[in-house]
């Protein structure tokens, strides 16, 4: 095969106390396509922010063309050959397609401080011809289609690179099809084509698999921050890649399965036919008393949505949300908390702790308005609720008045978990409630999760993996593409295997 | 590059790490929030070494007296400053509860007399127009800063109408005996400043709206996902602010014993900067009740220190802005991720 453009030896990432990546080995030869692939959270755009320069790795190495390669931003890395299209798209809505092209690049046609855009404008329309795009470089970004945008902006990255190390740049797609027509994703693939043509290097990730079988040459997969399997496309097909990409399985005493609940009778939440413009339609589902039902589906599948309209972030389009047996429509998240949901969000440091307040205040705000004494809060209440999670919910903390900032990442969750449970809410929302814990935390939590439903708590799960789901969950409901794929039972005794479920995910 | 952590990278774990940081985080959290009062006594100090007069009780009252009404608009100015907002309604409101307060009591220009009622209504009022403007703010979402603008203006466009260009001289008795009238020395403004400063503080820190403040101003979407009322807290807040900026107005009005739209004029943004200057912050989260008390009374000792020392006014104005920029600089946090605006 063709020399090696770019190689990673080694690398991982570790923030705070928790690795999501270790021990990556990747080559990226001239000439190739690289498929990346794994489930949401296996690493994959990690990769890419080491890579890109966006972070820095806590190990390993990286080499590019033979020598050792660092690079300390975005720009830097452009600098020296290596661009990257982002998966949210990056351009600046008002500001032209030329200006966006030449963004941080505006010195080459300016002089004395007055840009020369005419000239800016003709070498923006040599980048876009690269790419075979007919569009009027002097146009606003926030008059183009979303597909364009797209397109624009690997245009943008290609000019970049190119003009840093043309035929040896490497040029890394974090999903770059999900706005594309499939008309659109066949001139995607001949640009592809033509990138590798001239002997560049290129990464490819994508959740859809026969994208990746088709223009790949080479697939990695990525498991929980590891690489598991890196074989020729030619060797793959779409159950290897599904087989690879779930792993084994964990076992049934990890998620504390001795313990799962049978769900009640009693239909504590009913969504009917909720639709949410742009997110996700016709979804329904019932939740019963003591039950764990899991939305299982990738970034953007639509679950999330279901659970912000559930808590009332939005207001769903159309369909009915019935909490025990009687129809509601909540205008915000206090509302939701009235009525008796509540969630356990999935950012927990960005939306769930309050880090100027004690420990004891965050496990308590959901329900100051229950531990009064007269007008004031009563601080005996307070401190007796606080001080009986702390028990329960085993966090270990330095005391009931130290700041929430100071305990690490599963003794605050743990925290926000205590929140919930004392709120009284009948159902909870546990948003990835593992993201970022460690292994022992994990289990705690898990086996919180039991406990909730032992105490009739009924609770809607969104899995930090389809693992996850299976395990905790008694009924899982897959989402794609928002729309209800496939729904499981999963007694104890009977749980789906993760190959069977994940087809309808992808 | 090396700093203060690197000699223990290879001796500790990265978990370990994270308590050591997690503790020193706290301890230079608590160093900070001394940083105000170590300020205060270091102004006291000075004050009383360079002026023998400084510590004269007469003085000391005096400082009291002066410190009276900046007192009480910060009591409401807390909150909203807490919530990482702004309320530009306050001298506008002060304008206007001060000249209609003076056109409901006894008064030179009309008949009314409606005393304690009067005040009372003034007040009302107050709250009232503050929890409008809490329901424009969090309901038509306009932002904190134009929305106060524009009620301040009104304010003050009505406090004018009120008395039709000539301002009103009051003649109420109780306006009188509040005005002139000392227990044990210490002018009856001064008390009722500290008594509402007082029912403020309990509000503060002792129910669930004011810790719900707390809470939003650190982080508004922790706060709305663990269910808090965010839109109720803020028209509560708001209307807190309108009425203690009315009792501002009020308390003014007794002073001069005189209603117009002035009354307010510059009131606003040296308490802003007093209670920056205790340890709170215009980007919310920060600061409390008592830490507002420390900023304004440093303020209160800067102003007549400079005033005993015999500065000029304009030079005045030259060494307090200078002072409150160094001042600031020390206590706010010098985080890289903190944008300052």
């Amino acid at each position: 095969m063709a020399d090696i453009l770019f190689e990673t030896k080694g690398v991982g990432k570790i923030y705070g106390t928790n690795t999501v990546l270790h021990d990556i080995d990747m080559k990226i030869h001239s000439g190739e396509v690289i498929g990346l692939i794994g489930e949401n959270g296996a690493g994959k755009s990690t990769l890419m922010k080491l890579i890109s320069g966006v972070e820095a790795p806590s190990m390993g190495e990286m080499f590019y063309m033979g020598k050792p390669y660092k690079a300390t931003s975005i720009i830097n890395a452009n600098q020296q050959g290596i661009g990257m299209v982002f998966q949210e798209q990056s351009l600046v809505a008002n500001l032209t397609i030329a200006q966006n092209i030449y963004l941080g690049r505006e010195k080459k046609y300016s002089s004395a401080g007055i840009v020369n855009w005419g000239r800016m404008n003709r070498d923006a329309r040599t980048a876009l011809e690269r790419m075979d795009l007919d569009v009027d470089p002097g146009k606003k970004v926030r008059d183009i289609d979303m597909a364009t945008r797209e397109m624009v902006e690997i245009a943008k990255v290609l000019d970049v690179v190119t003009e840093a190390a043309e035929g040896r740049a490497i040029i890394l797609l974090d999903e770059p099809t999900t706005v594309f027509s499939d008309d659109e994703i066949q001139e995607m693939y001949k640009q592809i084509r033509k990138m590798k043509a001239a002997g560049n290097g290129i990464v490819f990730i994508s959740h859809h698999l026969d994208e990746i079988l088709e223009i790949t040459d080479t697939i990695y997969v990525f498991k929980d921050g590891e690489e598991t399997a890196v074989f020729p496309t030619k060797e793959a097909d779409m159950n290897v890649l599904y087989e690879k990409m779930v792993g084994r399985s964990t076992t049934g005493e990890f998620y504390v399965e001795a313990k799962q609940t049978v769900p009640e009778k009693d239909v504590v939440l009913k969504v009917q036919d909720l639709s949410l413009f742009g997110a996700f339609n016709h979804v329904s589902f019932e939740l019963h008393k003591g039950e764990v039902l899991a939305l299982a589906g990738l970034d953007g599948s639509g679950n999330e949505d279901v659970c912000n309209v559930l808590v009332g972030q939005e207001a769903p389009t159309a369909g009915k949300i019935l909490m025990n047996g009687k129809e509601v429509r909540f205008a915000n998240s206090y509302q939701a908390r009235k009525n008796g949901i509540l969630s356990v969000p999935k950012d927990r440091r960005d939306e769930g702790m309050v880090s100027i307040l004690s420990i004891e205040d965050n496990i308590t705000i959901s329900s100051w308005n229950h531990l009064k004494q007269g007008p004031l809060l009563s601080s005996k209440k307070l401190k007796a609720a606080a001080e009986k999670w702390i028990k329960e919910a085993r966090i270990k903390c330095p005391g009931l008045k130290a700041r929430i900032s100071q305990l690490s990442g599963g003794n605050a969750q743990k925290v926000i978990f205590a929140r919930a449970l004392e709120s009284g809410c009948q159902v909870l929302i546990l948003n990835h409630p593992t993201r970022g814990v460690d292994i022992g935390a994990k289990q705690e939590i898990y086996r919180l999760i039991r406990e909730m439903t032992e105490q009739g708590h009924a609770i809607i799960v969104l899995g930090d993996t389809l693992d996850e789901c299976l395990g905790l969950a008694s009924k899982v409901i897959v989402f794609r593409d928002g729309m209800v794929s496939g729904s499981f039972d999963c007694p104890v005794d009977g749980k789906p295997s993760q190959q069977e479920v994940v087809h309808f995910m992808m | 590059m090396k700093n203060k952590w690197s000699e223990m990278l290879d001796t500790l774990s990265v978990d370990q790490q994270f308590v050591v940081k997690a503790e020193n985080d706290a301890k230079m959290d608590k160093v900070r929030r001394f940083a105000p009062l170590i300020l205060l006594v270091v102004m006291t100090a000075i004050g009383a070494v360079s002026q023998k007069n400084f510590f004269s009780w007469a003085n000391i009252v005096n400082i009291m007296y002066q410190m009276s009404i900046p007192l009480v608009i910060s009591v409401g100015l807390s909150f909203v400053l807490l919530l990482g907002s702004i309320d530009l309604s306050i001298e506008g409101m002060m304008g206007f509860a001060g000249s209609f307060v003076a056109f409901l009591v006894a008064n030179k220009s009309n008949g009314n007399n409606f005393g304690i009622l009067g005040v009372l209504l003034v007040v009302l009022i107050g709250a009232a127009v503050g929890a409008v403007t809490g329901i424009l703010h969090t309901k038509a979402r306009i932002a904190s800063f134009i929305v106060t603008y524009a009620v301040g203006s009104i304010m003050a466009g009505i406090a004018v109408l009120v008395y039709r260009g000539t301002p009103i001289q009051v003649t109420d008795q109780m306006f009188v005996a509040i005005s002139q009238g000392k227990l044990f020395g210490i002018p009856y403004i001064t008390l009722i400043a500290f008594a509402v400063f007082l029912v403020g503080a309990v509000i503060m820190n002792y129910t669930a709206f004011g810790r719900a403040v707390f809470a939003i101003g650190d982080n508004e979407t922790a706060a709305a996902s663990a269910g808090i009322n965010i839109a109720r807290a803020k028209i509560k807040v708001y209307a807190l602010c309108g009425c203690t900026a009315a009792i501002a107005g009020v308390l003014q009005c007794m002073r001069l014993k005189l209603g117009q739209s002035s009354l307010g004029t510059n009131q606003m943004f040296p308490v802003v900067t007093a209670i920056v200057l205790g340890g709170g912050s215009v980007s919310g989260g920060k600061g409390g009740s008592l830490q507002s008390f420390v900023g304004v009374l440093i303020y209160a000792e800067l102003a007549n220190w400079l005033t005993l020392m015999g500065v000029d006014t304009n030079m005045k104005k030259v060494i307090q802005g200078v002072i409150i920029i160094i001042a600031v600089a020390l206590t706010v946090t010098h985080d890289r991720k903190t944008v300052a605006k």
